[in-house]
């Protein structure tokens, strides 16, 4: 099976805001260990919404793992919920 | 034109995975060994493998397959954008299900302005990728009506455009079988062999009579002569007649009891969906599948109209005390659906307001605050279990 690993890790994130399709740019991400991640692309940006509260799920990668980043945009916050690194079992 | 995203579930996961990409994937509901796939990536279908297949037997035929969980969410993102591009060319858009959609240009001939129908399907199909991402992709079949358009659409897989038209419809039914026309499976092929037909081209030059009479033995044999003809006999809406929800249970040593509280689980959900929908229900039916004795199912109807999750709780609990032991799969549905309009005045008609007023306080609560804050203590804790999956076919709740 595909090696997915849920988790729920609050992360400072590098973002940036411009024009377009897609406004809102994920650059890179701290994980509480210090690690820093550079992200190559974002594969796919989808609201949820909570109630009334929405949440934008992006899911982004850095070349050897796939990500996935929430981003509350209520509370401002950014969370890392998944990585992915494909590893057979 | 009729516009069909290709292996949808797996090319939306490909596309927010970009490690996916070019590797064979296959979704299923539950990631465990023994759950079917829903569907797979192209990469999976060349290797052999099926939906329908067992994951543990899928991954004899590829080793290197990768199962992954169903994600409705980022579907139903998906299906959102193709019907907001979809919208852009006709007021005239009908979803068919959470992949595919039909748009009607007969009567959209001012907003195209002259413009080539196969153009605008280049451009919804690279609208795809630059608005949704550069991974996805989808056919696209354009033709005189609904049903020679998704024959189109299904020519030349992944992201073909297909015309069929009057000139080329004999040439393109010479080269496909029976049973890959549309609604034309293994019961209906049989049918149609016992009186001659074996190749679409001979559907095709069937007269309307032996298809009335002899195949369809209703009206269906002349709405089929006029559907291969191109002529449209499917631009029709269904209403609702029924809403329910299924449950594979998690472990198949469950208590009684323990089933109870996920059929309750259920029963909410489908009250939820038949109040979503402004109606209420007379009847509820019950299907257990029993890993012994097989299917079960036990149904009845009220003399009042009821809407609150109590009440299609109460019946269904009632229902499933006579159901089979060894269950491995539970169901609840509400049949008889009528709209939801204040009812006649009834001796209980305080009662049924003060129920209709805390159903629908607590449908408010939940939609602000997210579904299930308020649920019954039964089902506490079942959320980890019951979750929502792929709502295929209709697209009412998406």
């Amino acid at each position: 099976m595909n090696d997915e690993t849920f988790m729920n890790e609050r992360i400072d994130v590098v973002a940036t805001f411009g024009v377009g399709l897609n406004p809102c740019t994920p650059v890179r991400f701290r994980r509480p260990s210090g690690r820093v991640i550079e992200i190559t692309e974002i594969g796919l940006r989808h609201p949820t919404e909570q109630g009334k509260r929405m949440l934008h799920m992006f899911d982004v990668t850095d070349g050897g793992a796939d990500y996935r980043l929430e981003f509350d945009s209520e509370r401002l916050t950014w969370r890392l919920t998944m990585e992915g690194d494909h590893v057979e079992n | 034109m009729h516009i069909d995203l290709n292996s949808c579930f797996a090319t939306v996961e490909q596309q927010a995975r970009p490690m996916l990409r070019g590797r064979p994937v296959a979704i299923m509901n539950r990631r465990t060994e023994h759950t079917m796939i829903v569907t797979c990536s192209y990469e999976a279908k060349a290797m052999g493998v099926k939906l329908g297949m067992r994951f543990r037997d899928a991954k004899k035929l590829c080793p290197e397959l990768i199962g992954l969980e169903s994600d409705p969410a980022k579907y139903r993102f998906v299906y959102h954008k193709l019907m907001d591009i979809m919208n852009d060319y006709s007021a005239h858009v009908r979803m068919k299900s959470i992949d595919e959609g039909v748009i009607d240009f007969s009567e959209t001939t001012e907003v195209l302005q002259g413009r080539d129908i196969v153009d605008i399907g280049h451009e919804i199909k690279r609208r795809l990728k630059e608005e949704v991402g550069c991974a996805m992709r989808c056919n696209v079949g354009i033709a005189p009506n609904r049903f020679l358009a998704k024959t189109a659409a299904s020519l030349h897989k992944p992201d073909g455009l297909d015309v069929l038209t009057s000139h080329n419809l004999r040439e393109t039914f010479a080269g496909i079988e029976l049973t890959d026309i549309t609604g034309i499976a293994g019961r209906m092929e049989r049918r149609l062999n016992a009186v001659g037909i074996y190749t679409p081209l001979q559907f095709l030059d069937a007269d309307p009579v032996t298809l009335r009479k002899m195949v369809f033995k209703s009206i269906c044999g002349d709405e089929w002569h006029q559907r291969l003809r191109g002529w449209e006999v499917d631009k029709r809406d269904f209403p609702m007649r029924t809403a329910g929800r299924q449950y594979v249970l998690e472990k198949f040593n469950l208590t009684h009891a323990e089933i109870l509280q996920r059929l309750h689980h259920l029963a909410e959900s489908v009250g939820y969906k038949i109040r979503s929908q402004g109606k209420q229900a007379r009847g509820v039916a019950v299907h257990a599948r029993s890993r012994s004795t097989g299917y079960w199912h036990a149904r009845h109807m009220a003399s009042m109209p009821f809407f609150s999750n109590q009440a299609i709780y109460a019946q269904a609990a009632q229902l499933f005390a006579n159901a089979p032991s060894d269950v491995k799969e539970i169901g609840v549905t509400c049949y008889e659906l009528s709209d939801n309009k204040d009812p006649q005045l009834s001796l209980f008609g305080d009662e049924l307001a003060r129920e209709r007023h805390i159903t629908s306080a607590i449908d408010e609560i939940n939609a602000r605050y997210g579904g299930r804050t308020i649920h019954s203590a039964n089902t506490l804790g079942t959320d980890m279990y019951v979750k929502q999956k792929i709502p295929f076919g209709s697209t009412r709740y998406l």
